[in-house]
């Protein structure tokens, strides 16, 4: 109850402070969502990526 | 019994075809009777000499075509097939990248980099692979840069207006093992080694098929005639490749140490060659994995939102009070 | 003219409705006033006029100056209904007594619905704004280079093949890119000369990542510009030779145009 009361004086009730948390929402999620849908795809395929197996190579050259 | 069915069929398609003339008469003027003029035309189009005629007609359009054309348009040619014709179906292999979140097994890349470098590089070329795209795939820079300079391009004119020979760069592409088409073909008795850049998208069945392909030459069975200089191979449509079998146990030395057995060598290649068809592929099922989490997320919350706009509405009562009789 | 008129009327049958001259269509045949049948259980409580029941007009006793006359119609006229009809009978009710119940769609909790109703709208908004920002920058990433052209604009140049007090001029992106090997003499001459008063004040410092190389642009190859430092003293150039992005790589033997 006072959580949602609390939430919706801080973000909803004027529609300037709602748009421009969406608009701020929306550049952080798209970072934050690269970056998880990244760190999924590199630990689904540990060890078969370049990252994973590079540090064989770069140490001989 | 057929110059009747003809005929009628004849009637039935003139009659169409005078009805939409006669239509548009027929809504302004009503005629008295419309059976006289048809009868004369009708005696006409259920005449035998009428009949013969068309179809004389008919037939001589298709002989006239067919001796202008060779064959007749929208009918393919049938002939006896056998199945070697179509080559045998590959099985289906469990490939690093198969899965909807799997990317390529680089250190098999890299591994099929050697085998192509050093056993198919002498006949296939692979023009749309860059230097520059084996970096952070399967090589390092410095390596790639090493691999690069020692191969000679042909670049210029410089200020004197002349081609000069220098080392590879990064940006250049692989180099192909012949000049142009004839070349290739001249030293490969007249069947030209394909490009492998897209060889894995540009054959049935993918992958599995250049790997079936690759250990897949036997010898012909009995009653199976191979050309001289061909090869037989049952994964090939129609049996005969002028491929010979090039793989064999032992042929490259990796520098991982991994046993370069055929299947090994093979299962290599075909997985750089699938990286080479498809430098993109992790981005691609990147992508792919995030545009269903934000659509399928999106169309929730649009379920969602559309229910809270639309409960308004669907959950309004109309109330209807009968008027009361007064004077009752 | 008038015979022809007086043939199409002879003709021509009347029409089955005529207007009236109010516009009002008069069918006089036509009752429309025509009221459901008596309901012999009404009583006489009913809708009162009635057309199937005889009003009590419909016939009477009247006297006329040769006596009494008692007249019965055969037929009636039509009731004239002066009451006007309204689409709605409840427009007199406006204010219904009764306000339906809405209480099984309510929340029980207003304060949390409102505030999860707002989350979820503002978090489409959030996705689809994602989305929709994505989408267009990777429609504006199709018009930047592409790789191959990005990996053809990079040059590298081996230095040990340039002697002191040399100039070697090397194509880069289609520019000639000077690139001169100064002596220490030319170094303290443009170190010491008093760049503030020149046309385009720039230090030396500036210019260069290395004081013995010197790389520039020559794209303005004006008199005026003297290779060592690159910067204006006099002529029309209103600006120093452009000093491109290069970089020493491999422990200073190779510089990096690009």
């Amino acid at each position: 109850m006072a959580l949602s009361n609390s939430l919706y004086n801080t973000f909803f009730k004027r529609n300037s402070v709602f748009v421009t948390t969406v608009f701020m929402g929306a550049f952080a999620f798209g970072i934050g969502f690269d970056t998880g849908v990244t760190k999924f795809y590199d630990s689904w395929n540990k060890g078969k990526q370049w990252k994973d197996i590079r540090h064989k190579y770069v140490e001989e050259s | 019994m057929i110059s009747r069915l003809s005929a009628g069929a004849f009637r039935k398609a003139a009659f169409g075809a005078a009805r939409s003339n006669a239509a548009q008469r027929a809504s302004s003027v009503r005629f008295a009777s419309s059976r006289a003029s048809t009868s004369a035309f009708e005696s006409v189009m259920s005449s035998p000499a009428t009949l013969a005629s068309a179809s004389l007609f008919a037939v001589g359009t298709v002989a006239w075509y067919t001796h202008l054309y060779g064959n007749l348009p929208f009918i393919s040619e049938a002939h006896a097939s056998h199945l070697s014709d179509e080559g045998l179906h590959p099985a289906a292999y469990p490939w690093p990248h198969n899965g909807l979140f799997d990317t390529f097994d680089h250190a098999s890349i890299r591994r099929g980099y050697q085998v192509y470098r050093e056993v198919c590089a002498a006949c296939h070329s692979l023009d749309r692979i860059a230097w520059r795209n084996l970096v952070g795939v399967s090589h390092t820079a410095d390596e790639t840069r090493a691999m690069a300079e020692e191969v000679e391009y042909t670049d210029g004119p410089n200020s004197e207006g002349e081609m000069f020979q220098r080392p590879g760069k990064l940006a250049d592409y692989m180099p192909a093992p012949y000049p142009n088409e004839e070349a290739a073909r001249s030293s490969n008795g007249g069947a030209l080694p394909p490009d492998l850049s897209l060889i894995v998208k540009a054959r049935h069945g993918g992958a599995d098929y250049i790997f079936s392909l690759l250990t897949g030459y036997i010898d012909p069975p009995a009653g199976v005639e191979i050309r001289e200089g061909m090869n037989y191979n049952p994964y090939f449509p129609g049996g005969a490749i002028s491929m010979a079998r090039v793989l064999f146990d032992g042929l490259v030395e990796y520098d991982d140490g991994t046993p370069a057995t055929t299947a090994q060598m093979a299962k290599d290649v075909v997985q750089f060659l699938s990286w080479a068809a498809e430098p993109e592929h992790d981005e691609r099922k990147k992508t792919g994995i995030k545009a269903v989490i934000i659509f399928s997320t999106l169309f929730a919350l649009s379920v969602y939102v559309k229910r809270f706009k639309w409960g308004v509405i669907k959950n309004r009562k109309i109330v209807y009070n009968p008027p009361v009789d007064k004077t009752h | 003219m008038a015979s022809f008129q007086v043939v199409k009327k002879a003709v021509s049958l009347g029409p089955t409705v005529r207007a009236l001259p109010s516009g009002i269509p008069h069918a006089p045949l036509l009752n429309l006033a025509v009221r459901a049948p008596h309901d012999a259980h009404a009583h006489g409580h009913g809708v009162q006029p009635r057309s199937d029941v005889a009003p009590r007009w419909a016939g009477g006793a009247s006297q006329v100056g040769s006596g009494l006359v008692s007249k019965t119609f055969s037929t009636i006229p039509p009731t004239i209904n002066h009451q006007q009809r309204l689409m709605h009978t409840s427009v007199s009710l406006k204010n219904a007594n009764e306000t339906p119940d809405f209480s099984a769609y309510r929340h029980s909790n207003t304060d949390s619905n409102r505030a999860l109703s707002y989350f979820m709208v503002g978090s489409m908004g959030v996705i689809s704004a994602s989305a929709a920002k994505s989408s267009i920058s990777e429609f504006l990433q199709t018009m930047a280079a592409s790789a191959d052209v990005l990996a053809l604009a990079k040059v590298e140049v081996e230095l040990a093949s340039i002697p002191e007090g040399k100039n070697v001029i090397i194509k880069w992106r289609g520019k000639p890119v000077f690139i001169r090997h100064r002596t220490q003499d030319e170094i303290n001459e443009a170190r010491t000369t008093d760049w503030k008063g020149l046309r385009d004040p720039e230090s030396d410092d500036a210019r260069v990542k290395k004081p013995e190389w010197l790389v520039m642009l020559g794209v303005c190859t004006h008199l005026g510009c003297v290779p060592i430092a690159g910067r204006i003293r006099k002529g029309p150039a209103p600006l120093n030779l452009e000093v491109p992005q290069y970089e020493f790589s491999e422990g200073d033997e190779k510089l990096v145009i690009g």
